[in-house]
């Protein structure tokens, strides 16, 4: 454990933030669902009662969604109220750090080997753009187009849901700024 | 610093030229195996590759205890617990799997089985569930594309359920693949192109795609050329067994490649195809490879530029200007494609194959969006890019 000595708050800084995000990506995971056509579609095609998880291994921070039907989704927290269908890993907190700090790409992040998908891989698909969708959506446009692949042009969101989830990303920018020093 | 990270592995010993499959023998006593078993089918049996197969380890007094030889096209779970009943039956201990991607799928996974126990090879579907070594296994490809023997991934159909079981562990890799000339030297000509689009596809998008990298970049651009100088003269003189087996080895070498850089758009577009309109993989990978690259131009032009030196040759690198670069590549390999329909009709188009209806398009884009391949390309495809881009390769 020396390296915790060393680095004592860094560490203790990174893993609230993980664990905060994880709590505003699940809200906003939700919140999306229930007015963005676009998340609608993709999430049809999952089964009713579907759940997905988002994890740090090995038994670190985590979200729980489930989706409740016609594109529509719940956030359960983390605890699962039955075994998950698909469960995307990041093998490590500073890699999950990372991705939830959009410093690199969700899909970037499946290219570099940062995470394992266990499931259906079609279905990590689907989640995978869902979750690009919703980066956009949450992140100032600049910071967007660093995490996600194209940002797409056709936004339409109610500009209270957009504006509160930023709140949480000033917290965040500054989160980044501390760790990264 | 950049977030730049990857990872490379290929721990496959790699046995490849004039009398390869005799050194399997040796290989095998050195892994202590002494009752291997042959998985194959009808056609390579039927085309005589398994006779220096056998004859190579009779040579040495090993002998073959069991050739299981009626590995079908498209492998299932019950073929995989037949194959490991008899494994279990005729007390084997390794396994030579002699042939394309579903006889080497189906050896690999009768591997798990039999390495792990049991009957039921869903039980090990899915990703890093394997934790152990599995038995003594050597891969013989017979066809120069899918890469097979070099990739960590099994795919096997459960034909009751109605789904395709990935298996993906790196305990499936061979222990080593044997790439001999005398095992591609009397495939047919359209099958040779077909292949060899595959490997030239997976070199190419290996080199284009998300997850590449310094040294899959490296095996990527040798397969890119050993294919670009030799298919050619392949289809000219399909007895030229030294470019043959050029042809082979930028196939093992495109498989290390994109087996740790991924794939993208090409196969995710030919996986929706060959499941939807049971088209071959390697006619869908010639098919679609223009087109894709095209759509993904402006995302690629550095890389795809880089390309032209190993497609074409250093001479027409250094006289096309840097910026039109990435469009030479793009015309090279069209050219190399309607040069094959020349000599051996490789349908062009999707119209062309015959077996494709305008129709089924619209199924096409929406099973590729789901196609794993899809998540590595590097430009964002939506359902109306899909269906644009196989619009393009209609007709
Ligand atoms: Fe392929």
């Amino acid at each position: 454990m020396i390296a915790k000595r060393i680095q004592p708050m860094v560490f203790q800084a990174r893993r609230l933030y993980v664990e905060l995000m994880f709590q505003v990506m699940g809200r906003a995971l939700q919140a999306v669902s229930e007015v963005d056509a676009s998340v609608q579609n993709d999430a049809r095609a999952l089964p009713v009662g579907f759940l997905f998880e988002m994890m740090v291994m090995p038994y670190g921070s985590r979200l729980i969604v489930e989706h409740v039907g016609n594109g529509r989704f719940h956030y359960h927290g983390t605890s699962a109220p039955r075994p998950v269908d698909l469960s995307i890993q990041f093998k490590h907190i500073a890699h999950a750090f990372l991705v939830l700090s959009f410093q690199e790409k969700t899909s970037v992040a499946f290219a570099n080997d940062r995470m394992l998908v266990d499931g259906d891989i079609s279905y990590a698909i689907r989640m995978t753009r869902v979750l690009n969708r919703l980066e956009a959506f949450i992140l100032p446009k600049l910071v967007a187009q660093r995490a996600v692949k194209e940002y797409p042009a056709n936004l339409h969101l109610p500009e209270k849901l957009v504006s509160a989830a930023r709140i949480y990303l000033k917290v965040a920018s500054n989160f980044v700024e501390t760790v990264r020093a | 610093m950049s977030n730049k990270y990857y990872e490379f592995f290929c721990p496959v010993k790699v046995i490849a030229g004039k009398a390869a499959l005799e050194h399997i023998p040796y290989e095998l006593t050195g892994m202590a195996a002494k009752r291997p078993m042959i998985v194959t089918d009808k056609g390579v049996r039927a085309a005589g590759l398994l006779d220096p197969v056998i004859a190579a380890c009779e040579e040495s007094g090993l002998e073959i205890v069991s050739i299981y030889d009626d590995v079908p096209p498209d492998s299932s779970t019950s073929v995989v617990r037949d194959i490991a009943g008899i494994y279990r039956s005729e007390k084997c201990d390794s396994i030579i799997a002699v042939g394309g991607g579903s006889a080497i799928d189906t050896a690999k996974a009768v591997n798990i089985l039999v390495s792990e126990g049991g009957d039921d090879i869903a039980a090990y579907a899915g990703a890093g569930v394997l934790k152990h070594p599995l038995k003594p296994f050597f891969v013989v490809p017979t066809t120069a594309g899918t890469g097979s023997e070099v990739t960590s991934v099994a795919v096997i159909a459960d034909t009751e359920k109605h789904v395709k079981l990935p298996f993906t562990s790196s305990f499936l890799l061979p222990n080593a693949a044997i790439i001999d000339p005398r095992m591609t030297l009397t495939l047919p000509p359209h099958i040779t192109a077909a292949t060899a689009m595959d490997a030239l596809t997976h070199a190419t998008e290996a080199f284009t795609c998300m997850a590449k990298n310094p040294l899959s970049d490296a095996y990527a651009t040798a397969a890119i050329k050993k294919i670009s100088t030799s298919l050619l003269a392949v289809m000219d003189n399909p007895k030229d067994a030294d470019n043959r087996l050029e042809l082979a080895e930028a196939s093992t070498m495109a498989g290390i490649a994109f087996s740790n850089s991924m794939v993208g758009l090409v196969h995710a577009l030919g996986h929706a195809t060959g499941a939807i309109c049971q088209l071959p993989h390697g006619l869908c990978m010639s098919l679609y490879l223009p087109y894709v690259l095209e759509y993904n131009l402006e995302s690629i032009r550095g890389p795809l530029g880089e390309l032209l030196l190993y497609l074409d040759g250093p001479e027409v690198y250094a006289a096309t200007p840097a910026s039109r670069r990435a469009e030479a590549s793009i015309s090279a390999i069209r050219r190399l494609r309607d040069a094959l329909y020349k000599h051996c009709k490789l349908p062009r188009t999707l119209k062309e194959t015959g077996k494709v209806v305008e129709e089924q398009l619209e199924r096409i884009a929406d099973v590729a969006l789901d196609d794993g391949a899809i998540m590595f390309n590097p430009k964002e495809v939506t359902l109306e890019d899909a269906r644009a881009v196989l619009r393009r390769a209609w007709a």
